[in-house]
């Protein structure tokens, strides 16, 4: 427990997260839903910073990191970080566990999960619905 | 008889009936009761916020016994096209001042709290008394932006309704009922949702 606890000082000595906001269009994603998350808060101005900070959330007996987890999104005014999801269910499983490990850990984090089921149907409202688009 | 997007009766793209007339009826009548009874002698001004919350506001007023004013905004939703086309911006602006007013904004339905977040900055700017939100359904579970409700009707889960003032591709707010749309009415093959 004390290990854990020099770990976890240790990281967050290390690490400062510096704010700088950039336009969606400035950035490469590593998923096509994640620009479109990062265009729906720039429409609301909403300030964002994408994976700033990867959080330690298991090491070795030596100390050394042996598994981090990086939420996509930091939004700086409200203070919470998002993480999307894949369709993929054993990728959500594992990320699942990443957040509640991350939980668990850092308590004043504050993070959210968005599935791609929630996701899609947030694009549906926003009016990503088929077949107009198709008709083009 | 009104045609749904899939060409029959509008009721035919309902999957079930999520709340009745009756519900929602029954639960407009207690919030308008007690806005009635905590802005008794003063002065209150309803904000809706076009166009899904029009419904709402109708029945929500004739359920207010005091004396009350309304107004009515609307601002451009992310859309396809919003990539290009930059930022949220109000396309529709109140008529009156609101400065030193006490403000009950009126919404169908709060979930990322991302439209109500910009429309409850740009109110405060303008200075009124008091600044409050009343919803009929609340979708917390989309939350982004967290933000205190004031007067709230029911919580739902994510499902997609549709209904008293509620649409999809502007269709079926006129069901006097909140329901949850057929899956294979909003399906589709947009690139967009296929990733």
């Amino acid at each position: 427990m004390e290990e854990l606890s020099d770990n976890l000082k240790a990281f967050e000595k290390k690490e400062e997260v510096v704010l700088r906001f950039i336009k969606a269009d400035e950035v490469k994603f590593a998923h096509p839903s994640e620009r479109v998350c990062a265009s729906i808060l720039d429409f609301y101005h909403i300030r964002w910073l994408y994976e700033p900070k990867t959080f330690p959330i298991e090491w070795d007996k030596k100390g050394n990191v042996v598994q981090s987890f990086t939420p996509d999104f930091y939004l700086s005014d409200l203070n919470l970080y998002i993480e999307l999801t894949t369709m993929n269910q054993k990728l959500v499983t594992k990320k699942n566990r990443k957040v509640r490990r991350l939980k668990e850990l850092y308590p004043d984090v504050n993070i959210k999960i968005f599935y791609q089921k929630d996701f899609k149907n947030l694009l549906i409202k926003y009016g990503f619905h088929g077949s107009e688009k198709n008709k083009n | 008889m009104v045609e749904s997007l899939q060409g029959n009766n509008l009721s035919d793209d309902i999957e079930r009936v999520f709340f009745t007339k009756q519900e929602i009826q029954e639960k407009v009548d207690f919030l308008g009761k007690k806005i009635s009874c905590d802005y008794k002698g003063k002065d209150l001004l309803l904000i809706n916020i076009l166009k899904g919350g029009v419904v709402f506001l109708s029945n929500l007023i004739m359920s207010i016994d005091i004396g009350i004013s309304i107004d009515f905004m609307a601002i451009s939703s992310y859309g396809p096209s919003s990539e290009t086309t930059g930022a949220v911006k109000l396309i529709k602006d109140l008529e009156e001042s609101i400065e030193g007013r006490n403000i009950l904004v009126v919404e169908d339905i709060i979930d990322t709290g991302l439209t109500l977040n910009y429309l409850t900055n740009n109110l405060k700017a303008r200075q009124p008394a008091s600044l409050k939100i009343c919803t009929l359904l609340d979708k917390s579970v989309r939350r982004i932006v967290d933000m205190p409700i004031d007067y709230k009707g029911f919580d739902v889960p994510d499902v997609f309704l549709v209904g008293y003032g509620l649409d999809y591709k502007q269709k079926y707010r006129n069901l006097p009922y909140i329901g949850i749309l057929k899956k294979e009415v909003y399906l589709d093959k947009d690139p967009m949702l296929n990733y």
